[in-house]
């Protein structure tokens, strides 16, 4: 009766494995757990066993059944799913995917500027758009008829209220009420009336500034070499050239080594090898004079950057219009 | 400020090619602009030789001329008299392109061939008037071209020049920087000790009213003058900076403006009454013309120079038309003077005239300057106009500052710095850009700047030159040393980031538009004339109209973003802004200033996604709805709640617009825009829209998060089908089934809303799953047969339902 049991497993599996569509597994399924099937032939045999034999016989039995009953099922489902022939899924389609919206490139960039300043210990503080004429200038040792006022094209409200033409303002409006140490960075919305293919009327600057007892060039120097290898490439060239701002003395431009061109020259650096990308300085003995602050005992640097033409750098584009047009076809590429 | 390499080594010796010594200027701080290859345009213009020039013969004012170029002879038709045999004159041959894209081509002229052009100085581009052909005066080959025949092949630069360097807006000013850099001394074509004593009795009487608003005047008479076109040197010079000559006298006062940076003046002596000049401040009613033609009218306060009667020039403007140098001039007055800085700029500002002259005097023009640029002045008109100059003039030095001292300390330096200089090498840089350096004590020196330097009145002015001359890349680089703080996070910016993520996975865009728009987005959102919402900041002095006030919301530019992308076929537009608007304040003075929210759906729900597998509805309300839900929910703001929309905006769709209140106060709306509205905008869609008070939103609390254990029995499940008549608010089913507040019941779902086949017209079927489960056993039937009993009872009688079978 064993052996009978085991030559029925041998003959079944073969059975089994012989099927290669649907249409035969009926058949199968008539022929090995059909009533009339070996299975209930063995077990009506049972009776005739040995009475000893009997509970170990019948659990072989079962065992089998059970076993060929997985087999079945799988092989029933591996058929249903065209496994063993070609598939029938067609792994080219698309994908479902559920689409995602993405930043505004700006605000891209000045998140990323934010973050490495952030990383420094800044802490990041936010101004009004319209400013007084005394914040954005006076403030910023920038007197009426000042010729530094040539500098900046300004949309006027009215006589002493503008439009910001830069984030500078937020250095005298955090001063006036926090005494250092300071470390801050002030991103925001500026806007000078100029307007062709170089200039929007309305851009992003990111304003930093960070004031101390013994701030030195040398720290300010240091802070830019960081933001930039971060912001850039550890091995951006940079460099520092004399430059003028009425809020900082001495003051600085910051040039990076043209990513257009590796440095080689080309039309988006003039030439020159070398890209305009912030300018900065130690902080005016006379913008700490506005706020009380004793510039005998407090020194600190500020510095200034685009964040259209550090957008323009790393992206590559070509045309500022492009920023506030909000086309789709734009603002998907970022 | 413009010069040429070859104009700059007239003062000093170098040796860096035109890329270095940009370079090198940039570094110092004068910031070139531009290197570049000047009259590039005309490099293909050669020089001919008229050989013969014969009559045309059907033309009487023309002439055929035979010209050699280099070894060709060509034949040229030219209308200008002064063509003759012997002369050497420009010749633009066919293919060559001519200033304004002039192209030449062979030609017939009235039956004569010609092929090119010979051409004026106006053809060139060299000068205004065209009198003839340009005579190439000491040329004596052909087939050169004329750039190197008139010795334009120069290389210019051009210096952005920063406010605080006034000093080097003059081709002098430059060479001295060069001179520090180099250790090359300067050479002056004339020098401080070789002035000429100004004192004796001039035949004309000079007097300044306020010497602080005209700190020096130096004036000097010249006479038997010739007024005429001044001599090559000279207009190339001009020319190659872009300038015009304009007759010999003119010309001499641009050129030693822009060789030393003193703005000059000639007026016509003879039409100076009594002969004389008094520098005042403009009498109310004052009139002048100036030289470019305008009749200005004066105001109090405005310094002009005028003869006995009446005003003759803006001071350190522009001169007046009525004492102007013409053709018969004989006999001038020349002034070389010292404004005040902001009364010039003022004047400037006031008049909306800006000139070169102005532009330095706005900036400062060193005081000492006056009496060597007048001999720099008389020395070239002696030599170019046969003009002699009368012995003696006026000097009034009044108002020139005597020399100020200022004190440096070498450790202030050093500290700023993070350097380590000696006193004796700070010393060393200053003493190198002429200034006088005397040590005081250890720690402090005395330095006196040269009167050129005028920028120069503070210890950081000095340390900032200190700086520049070591070098800035010279300086090492440290990181400061701060006490560790905490950065506070800024909560509007934190909820910015959060509302962007979950908009983002709204398959919205973030937008950013300008501030500042159209005063016609109140038109087209259809507020009336008396609507609060039309007041804006206006901007004074706007680029455009289009951008003339300040945005009092985000969805007018929102909605010009949505029809730019429909024009761009792209019209399944998601877009969202966080921007600030701006409300006009009682009284003048800083507006609010408030953050909004806004995002604007429109086109196709699924536009952004594989057509295959989504279905290409148009966004319905649920999907905007669908967005501020997923918003408040992700936000964790539960105390936001929608009610009815009350605010009649005429910009919305009524019947498709619901508020946000969160605590019985507004804080938003949301909704589908009037058909008007989209009409004005151009928009042939329907765009819906959320609008939302961010700072509002900043404001709230949201929920704190909190753990509730998982559920360890079984949930059973009940659906159940109701027949309610159209009218009855499926939402307030839902929520009247959850107020019940049965203990059991874990969550009420709406799946269906059926209309149409076996329901009867003016009904629809509203199919509700209810879940009950308790925490702790596993429900029995008959527990749960009761409660859902309950609630399917009180639907029924509340909203008159009547139950479908299941």
């Amino acid at each position: 009766m064993e052996e009978a049991l085991q030559a029925l497993k041998v003959e079944a599996s073969s059975d089994l494995a012989a099927i290669a569509g649907a249409n035969d597994l009926e058949p199968f399924r008539i022929k090995y757990f059909g009533r009339k099937s070996p299975f209930a032939l063995l077990m009506r045999q049972l009776g005739d066993a040995p009475k000893e034999d009997r509970p170990r016989l019948g659990q072989l039995a079962n065992e089998l059944k059970n076993d060929l009953q997985l087999l079945f099922d799988d092989k029933k489902a591996s058929l249903a799913h065209g496994a063993g022939e070609a598939s029938d899924i067609d792994l080219t389609l698309p994908g479902r995917m559920q689409p995602q919206g993405k930043l505004h490139p700006v605000t891209q960039i000045m998140e990323e500027i934010c973050e490495i300043f952030e990383g420094l210990g800044f802490t990041v503080a936010e101004g009004p758009d319209i400013e007084t004429d005394f914040y954005n200038f006076e403030a910023l040792n920038i007197p009426a008829h000042h010729p530094a006022r040539d500098m900046h094209d300004t949309f006027y409200v009215d006589d002493s209220i503008l439009l910001r033409t830069h984030t500078s303002p937020m250095q005298a409006r955090v001063m006036e009420t926090k005494e250092p140490p300071l470390r801050v960075i002030a991103p925001g919305k500026v806007y000078r009336c100029d307007s062709d293919i170089t200039h929007t009327p309305m851009f992003h600057q990111v304003e930093g500034f960070l004031v101390d007892s013994n701030v030195s060039f040398a720290d300010l120097k240091g802070v830019l070499s960081v933001f930039i290898a971060k912001m850039f490439d550890e091995s951006t060239p940079i460099r520092f050239r004399p430059s003028f701002f009425p809020f900082t003395e001495p003051s600085a431009e910051v040039d990076i080594g043209c990513v257009m061109c590796n440095s080689k020259g080309c039309r988006v650096c003039k030439q020159t090898g070398w890209l305009e990308i912030l300018g900065a300085g130690m902080i005016d003995p006379e913008v700490f004079k506005k706020v009380d602050y004793d510039p005998e005992v407090y020194s600190g640097f500020a510095f200034g950057l685009g964040v259209e033409r550090i957008a323009m750098l790393k992206y590559g584009i070509n045309d500022i219009r492009l920023y506030y047009e909000n086309d789709l076809r734009f603002l998907r590429q970022f | 400020m413009k010069f040429t390499v070859d104009w700059l080594k007239q003062y000093i010796d170098f040796s860096y090619d035109p890329q270095e010594l940009a370079d090198r200027l940039t570094m110092a701080g004068l910031e070139v602009d531009a290197v570049c290859e000047i009259f590039t345009e005309l490099k293909d213009v050669k020089v001919a030789e008229i050989l013969e020039a014969h009559p045309h013969p059907d033309a009487d004012r023309l002439q055929v001329c035979d010209v050699q170029v280099g070894e060709e002879k060509k034949r040229i038709v030219c209308g200008a008299p002064n063509a003759r045999p012997g002369i050497f004159v420009p010749v633009a041959l066919p293919g060559v392109v001519l200033a304004g894209g002039f192209k030449i081509k062979k030609s017939k002229i009235r039956g004569q061939a010609s092929e090119g052009m010979l051409c004026s100085a106006k053809e060139l581009g060299l000068a205004d008037d065209a009198d003839g052909i340009l005579e190439l005066a000491g040329v004596s080959e052909s087939g050169q071209s004329v750039v190197e025949a008139l010795g334009l092949n120069e290389t210019l630069i051009e210096v952005d020049l920063t406010p605080n360097r006034p000093d080097c807006a003059s081709v002098i000013g430059t060479a001295r920087e060069i001179a520090a850099m180099s250790g090359n001394p300067l050479k002056l074509p004339v020098g401080k000790d070789s002035l000429p004593k100004l004192n004796g009795s001039p035949s004309f009487k000079i007097s300044v009213e306020d010497d602080s608003l005209c700190p020096r005047y130096v004036a000097r008479r010249m006479t038997g003058l010739t007024v005429a076109p001044s001599p090559w040197w000279l207009q190339k010079r001009l020319i190659s900076v872009g300038q015009r000559p304009i007759n010999n006298v003119v010309d001499a006062t641009n050129f030693v403006m822009l060789e030393f940076g003193q703005p000059l003046h000639a007026f016509d002596f003879k039409k100076l009454a009594k002969a004389e000049v008094v520098v005042r401040t403009a009498r109310p009613g004052e009139k002048l013309t100036t030289l470019d033609g305008q009749e200005r009218d004066l105001e109090p306060g405005m310094l002009m120079v005028c003869d006995a009667d009446k005003p003759v020039a803006v001071a350190g403007v522009m001169g007046g038309g009525n004492s102007e140098v013409d053709d018969n001039t004989t006999e001038i007055l020349l002034e070389s003077a010292c404004f005040n800085a902001v009364s010039v700029r003022k004047t400037s500002r006031n008049l909306k005239l800006s000139t070169d002259a102005s532009y330095r005097f706005e900036r400062g023009v060193d005081p000492q300057l006056a009496p060597v640029a007048m001999e720099r002045l008389v020395q070239i008109l002696t030599d170019i106009a046969g003009a002699t100059v009368e012995e003696g003039g006026v000097d009034l030095a009044g108002g020139v500052p005597s020399p100020v001292e200022y004190t440096l300390r070498v450790s202030q330096t050093n500290r700023l710095l993070g350097t380590d200089f000696s006193a004796a090498r700070i010393s060393g840089y200053l003493s190198s850009i002429e200034m006088a350096v005397r040590q005081i004590d250890g720690d402090t020196l005395g330095v006196t700047p040269p009167s050129f330097r005028i920028d120069i009145e503070r210890e950081a002015d000095l340390i900032e030159e200190v700086t520049r001359l070591f070098g800035y890349n010279e300086i090492g680089t440290s990181l400061p040393v701060v006490p560790m703080s905490f950065a506070n996070r800024d909560v509007g910016r934190a909820l910015k980031k959060e509302v962007a993520a979950v908009l983002m996975a709204n398959s919205c865009y973030e937008a950013i538009n300008y501030s500042f728009v159209s005063p016609e987005h109140a038109d087209f959102l259809g507020f009336g004339a008396e609507d609060e919402r039309r007041q804006a900041v206006k901007i004074l002095n706007p680029l455009t109209e289009d951008q003339s006030v300040m945005r009092r919301s985000l969805l007018p530019a929102l909605l010009e973003n949505v029809r730019r992308n429909i024009n761009h076929q792209n019209g399944d537009a998601r877009l969202f802004e966080v921007g600030k608007v701006f409300v006009p304040t009682d009284g003048g003075g800083q507006p609010h200033e408030e953050t909004r929210l806004g995002v604007v759906l429109s086109g196709r729900r699924h536009g952004q996604a594989p057509a295959l597998y989504f279905d290409q509805d148009a966004t319905d309300f649920s999907d905007v709805k669908g967005v501020a839900l997923s918003l408040l929910k992700e936000l964790r703001l539960g105390q936001v709640e929608f009610a009815p929309d009350d605010q009649g905006n005429p910009y919305v769709d009524s019947s498709q617009a619901l508020l946000l209140v969160a605590d019985g106060v507004t804080i938003g709306q949301l909704g589908c825009f009037a058909k008007q509205c989209l009409k004005n905008f151009a928009i042939k869609q329907d765009v819906y829209f959320i609008d939302i008070h961010f700072d509002a939103l900043t404001a709230l609390d949201p929920a704190p998060k909190k753990f509730t254990p998982l559920p360890k029995y079984p949930s059973v499940q009940r659906d159940i089908a109701i027949l309610v008549p159209e009218s009855v608010a499926t939402g307030e089913m839902v929520s009247a089934m959850w107020d019940q507040r049965q203990k059991l019941v874990e969550c009420v779902e709406l799946f269906d809303v059926y209309r149409g086949k076996n329901i009867a017209e003016g009904f629809k079927s509203v199919a509700i799953s209810v879940t009950y489960r308790s925490h702790d056993k596993t429900l029995q039937e008959k527990a749960v047969a009761k409660v859902h009993q309950r609630i399917v009872d009180m639907v029924l009688s509340r909203f008159d339902g009547i139950l479908r079978e299941v």
